[in-house]
């Protein structure tokens, strides 16, 4: 009879103990399962679902409205008449910061040729209004976080890079779409294009392709 | 025969071409066409920094490939537990080289590459995917600035776990279990008459 509680005891015993392996043994994958993974998670050489579709840079100055510094809601349509140097910023940016003394030259030396430059920032609006005082910057300035990407993206820049700059003509024509910190060489020969331009002395396709090349130019030469 | 030779080979050559072409287009990357624009200097983000992330025993290792002529900022760089049952401890980095910029002083740099070594415990003994979160910010010395970039990683594991997927006691639990299997029944059987149903 002892012999047969004991019997039971250790049938009971080695049952638990596989059980208990079993169940500690990991249930559940121990570790994650490989079809699960985030498209850019591979360091490996870059597929095309990595690059963004692309996307045309309107003809037109598109519709869209921001807060100006005192919070009221401004038409970029307010500015019509002119010709529009919109430069997309944001206050951590450092080739942002860099480039705001030439916006500040632009804004005072084109100032009585009929253009203005327009600031966009993409960016909390109490930064912007304080890295504004700090750093005096005079020109018009519009405020915005995610209706100021939306501008960005009515201008083709879906994924976002900062400093980039828009120039129209007085008609409100895009002539051209400058990404990156924006230096005086680029700046002049674009605004003397937008002068001819608004002078009547050239059609539009011209003035784009004489920028493109002008650009080139000077990007191969630096 | 010569001629459907000759067309087979001209289907490949064709083919060659229209690859060639599709590369040469996508070798253009940016996402703008129209007005004049610089838009092919830079890179995309996701081409301009690629991360991966392995599992090494307890650590993460979280591997970013820089661009020539890009960087990232040392303290925009996080990596963060995101399935619920993992606890991460401070990433180790390594120092990076220190960029000198006019308004915003001296901060830390990371180019090429830079490996980021994270230790970590889990509280369910694996019942979730390791799942993290990274996010880095960074830019181009060309004079141009990425918004930070957040990605959701499944680290993946960096050598074959054959080994560590039994238990170090497990066979010997098996071998236990069956023995006192054994044990049970032959003393169950002890003293036990074989009864034959009355004919």
């Amino acid at each position: 009879m002892n012999g047969r509680i004991a019997g039971i005891a250790l049938l009971a015993l080695g049952m638990a103990a596989g059980a208990w392996f079993q169940f500690t043994r990991g249930t559940p994958p121990s570790r994650p399962g490989p079809a699960i993974r985030v498209a850019a998670g591979e360091a490996s050489a870059p597929s095309s679902d990595d690059l963004p579709p692309v996307v045309k840079i309107p003809d037109r100055l598109p519709q869209f409205s921001l807060g100006d510094r005192s919070g009221k809601t401004t038409p970029i349509a307010s500015f019509a008449g002119k010709s529009l140097i919109i430069n997309f910023w944001a206050t951590w940016c450092a080739p942002c910061r860099s480039e705001i003394p030439l916006l500040e030259t632009l804004q005072a030396e084109w100032a009585g040729r009929g253009a203005s430059v327009v600031g966009i920032a993409v960016d909390h609006r109490d930064q912007v209004l304080e890295f504004a005082d700090r750093f005096k910057i005079g020109y018009p300035l519009l405020i915005g976080e995610q209706d100021a990407l939306d501008a960005a993206a009515s201008f083709g820049v879906t994924s976002p890079v900062f400093p980039f700059t828009v120039f129209t003509d007085r008609r409100g024509e895009v002539v051209a779409l400058f990404i990156g910190e924006l230096h005086q060489p680029q700046a002049e020969l674009i605004l003397s294009q937008v002068q001819q331009l608004n002078a009547g002395q050239i059609e539009l396709p011209a003035a784009r392709r004489a920028i493109t090349a002008g650009l080139s130019a000077l990007h191969s030469s630096t | 025969m010569m001629w459907l030779l000759y067309s087979a080979r001209m289907k490949i050559l064709l083919t060659a071409l229209l690859l060639l072409l599709a590369g040469v287009a996508s070798a253009k990357p940016w996402w703008i066409r129209g007005a004049a624009s610089n838009e092919t200097d830079f890179l995309p983000p996701d081409v301009a920094f690629r991360v991966a992330a392995s599992v090494d025993d307890n650590i993460i290792r979280v591997r970013w490939v820089i661009a020539d002529g890009y960087y990232l900022y040392r303290h925009r760089m996080s990596i963060t537990a995101e399935s619920p049952d993992l606890v991460t401890f401070a990433p180790a980095m390594p120092p990076g080289v220190v960029k000198v910029d006019p308004y915003f002083g001296s901060q830390e740099i990371y180019r090429q590459q830079v490996e980021a070594a994270v230790r970590f415990t889990r509280i369910d003994a694996g019942a979730h995917p390791l799942q993290i979160k990274v996010i880095y910010q960074g830019c181009a010395d060309a004079g141009l600035c990425y918004p930070p970039i957040t990605k959701v990683i499944y680290p993946q594991e960096s050598r074959p776990t054959a080994a560590a997927a039994s238990h170090p006691f497990e066979t010997i639990a098996i071998l236990a279990g069956g023995l006192a299997f054994l044990l049970a029944g032959l003393l169950l059987r002890k003293g036990r008459k074989l009864e034959l149903p009355a004919a």
